[in-house]
């Protein structure tokens, strides 16, 4: 029961900090639905790049540069060209999940490095998402540069009148929000999990963005979600070590996504937005042209 | 930006005829190759034997053609079933899990029979197949209408609902197929059981009916969207929800019915590759890998622009591409997955290319008087 925990919280984790990455990005407008794709280059390259160089460091700086790369790809196609976000998301993941593919198989397998030492017996990662939430929530509802990614995620027409560079903020929040989900990627790949085959994420990506709606834009919510969700994958992973023999382990597998349809349901629903209201980012979503 | 005495200027495309935006889909096609050459290039192989190579198993070759017609069916039911709801402005990525359902559908009909797991059975093929292949219709269209239901009446999002209902599927397939589950097949190498001889699909030339169902669907669904009043209601709807409601369109039916319709083709898919395709005839272990290729389908109706007759030629085209690169990655021993990165490779220039289906360049030479003055606009 013990391990149970410690690994719900592992996993937590990597939810904590993508979905962290998606809703600094939102905050500021832009919608990223290829985080899956983001993660699986940040876990691949990060892995292939421990594996080669045998050092951890490298690799988790891989997997944020090339996070913080398809960031920046993914700015140019909505930001710069002012393209639809969800075609350049799409693009994001079918990319990430085809190339991580083709680059992977070859280092199919074990890591083989020595594991990383955990801290009071948790992964030091998980320390590092607590940080990662709290500094995130100070930014964005503590400081001026919080106040200016806010604004641009309302109302960018109105930001742009008053001062605010919008094109420089939201490629600012899109390739931070790249560089964390590379992180989470290569937490995954070379701590929480340290083995690669085929399309090994299933689905982590696509939780981590339903999370992000589930949270409000909250980051604090969203560490709440983080590790619902976490403790519900990891009984989906091992059921038998909570609930032995009950339901078959293909069946516990669909639990995380059946609940995340049904939280989805819920937050429809009249009573939930009349309650909590709508505090989702006016402009989410909607390329920003400046006029002129 | 000026170059020389040219000023070039991004203008936005005020219409888009048909031939324009295929010639931009070609080259956005051309490109993705040219870039995709690279991958050989660091595998140390020559772009140009590779892609003779590709070109010549798929297109050319007595065993490699019948491999991509049948996965041309697949990729155009697949591309279809992507083009309905993205017509009415929604996207439906759960063809993987529509057509999983569709293919434990199909092989349902064989265990509600009593004939699974039998090499031969009694039944007419004339009343089994027929119920296969509308069993495999109807789970598709299943999936598709909880996607469809649940962003009609509460609005949400049918992207994340597609996704996790993908995952949900495919952890369903195990189920029945692995360990012991209803279509387990008694050999126990985690693949469900055979189908029955006698109900293997009719194929001419290695190729089965599906083809005329495929290609018929993509047909009648252009008629649909150019001819019919629910085409029109369909389109009106993709192009602004709201002003499509005032006109009296249904916030709740079409999302609802093109996810149907939708699921219903990818539904078909699953019943093709996994029952009627020569030489599979039940569910493979590795069925994840075939329906994690039906995200070609996005592909497919992106470059197509939503258009079903235009994704014949290059879901052909496609299906071609990545039996090639299946080839040639065993034949010149480059690693598994060619055919993946040539997917990744080809979306992400598609992603770019979808910029030129809006803007276009102009170029206007500049006067002298306009030099002078030196201000420009």
């Amino acid at each position: 029961m013990w391990e149970f925990l410690i690994r719900s919280l592992d996993a937590s984790t990597i939810f904590t900090i993508a979905a962290l990455g998606e809703l600094i990005g939102q905050r500021s407008g832009i919608l990223n639905v290829g985080i899956e794709g983001v993660m699986l280059f940040g876990a691949t390259l990060g892995f292939i790049t421990a594996q080669t160089t045998g050092s951890y460091l490298l690799g988790f700086l891989v997997g944020i540069a090339i996070g913080g790369f398809l960031g920046l790809l993914h700015g140019f196609f909505s930001i710069t060209l002012g393209g639809d976000q969800v075609v350049s998301g799409m693009g994001i993941w079918i990319l990430g999940f085809g190339l991580t593919t083709y680059i992977g198989s070859a280092y199919t397998g074990l890591l083989g490095l020595e594991r990383i030492p955990s801290v009071l017996g948790l992964s030091p990662f998980f320390f590092v998402g607590i940080a990662l939430v709290v500094i995130t929530w100070f930014v964005l509802s503590k400081t001026s540069l919080g106040l200016r990614i806010r604004s641009v995620g309302e109302n960018p027409a109105v930001a742009e009148v008053s001062g605010i560079n919008v094109t420089r903020t939201r490629y600012l929040c899109v390739v931070v929000g790249g560089m964390l989900m590379g992180f989470a990627g290569a937490i995954y790949s070379l701590d929480y999990n340290p083995v690669w085959s085929y399309n090994f994420l299933m689905g982590w990506g696509f939780i981590a963005l339903a999370l992000v709606f589930f949270s409000m834009w909250n980051p604090f919510i969203l560490l709440g979600g983080s590790l619902l969700f976490g403790t519900l994958w990891q009984l989906s992973f091992n059921p038998e070590m909570v609930l032995p023999g009950v339901l078959s382990r293909y069946i516990w597998r669909t639990v995380p996504f059946v609940i995340t349809v049904g939280v989805l349901l819920l937050m429809a629903t009249k009573w939930f937005r009349t309650r909590w209201g709508a505090a989702k980012p006016e402009a989410l979503g909607q390329p920003y042209v400046k006029e002129g | 930006m000026r170059v020389g005495s040219y000023e070039f200027k991004l203008a936005k495309r005020e219409s888009l005829t048909g031939w324009r935006a295929a010639s931009i889909s070609i080259l956005a096609i051309f490109v993705a190759l040219i870039l995709f050459s690279f991958i050989f290039i660091f595998a140390g192989i020559n772009p140009l034997t590779a892609y003779s190579e590709i070109f010549d198993y798929a297109f050319r070759n007595q065993f490699g053609l019948p491999l991509t017609l049948n996965r041309f069916i697949f990729l155009l039911l697949c591309t279809c079933a992507f083009i309905v709801p993205y017509r009415a402005g929604l996207w439906n990525i759960g063809m993987t899990g529509q057509f999983y359902v569709g293919s434990l559908a199909a092989y349902g009909v064989l265990f509600v029979f009593g004939i699974g797991g039998a090499s031969e059975t009694n039944y007419s093929a004339w009343l089994l197949l027929p119920l296969m292949l509308i069993a495999a219709a109807l789970g598709g269209a299943f999936l598709g209408s909880i996607a469809g239901f649940l962003k009609g009446r509460f609005n949400i999002n049918e992207i994340v609902v597609t996704m996790m209902l993908n995952f949900i599927t495919f952890w369903l397939v195990s189920f029945f197929i692995k360990e012991g589950g209803l279509f387990m097949n008694p050999g126990g190498r985690g693949e469900s059981f055979e189908l029955p001889n006698s109900l293997r699909a009719p194929v001419f030339m290695d190729v089965p009916f599906t083809i005329i169902i495929a290609i018929g669907a993509a047909v009648l669904l252009y008629y649909m969207f150019a001819r019919t009043k629910f085409g029109y209601q369909i389109r009106a709807f993709g192009k602004n929800p709201d002003a499509a409601s005032y006109a009296g369109i249904s916030k709740f039916k079409i999302p609802f019915l093109v996810f149907v319709i939708g699921g219903a083709l990818a539904g078909i898919a699953g019943y093709h590759y996994f029952a009627a395709v020569p030489g599979v005839y039940k569910i493979a272990r590795n069925y994840g890998t075939f329906g994690d290729l039906a995200f070609y389908g996005i592909i497919c109706g992106l470059i197509s622009q939503g258009n079903p007759l235009a994704a014949i030629p290059i879901a052909f085209l496609f299906g071609g591409l990545s039996i090639g690169g299946r080839n040639v990655q065993g034949k010149l021993g480059m690693s598994f997955g060619v055919d993946f990165a040539l997917l990744g490779v080809l979306m992400i220039t598609l992603v770019a290319f979808q910029f030129f289906y809006r803007y276009k360049i102009v170029w206007t030479k500049v006067t002298k008087e306009s030099l002078d003055v030196g201000i420009s606009n």
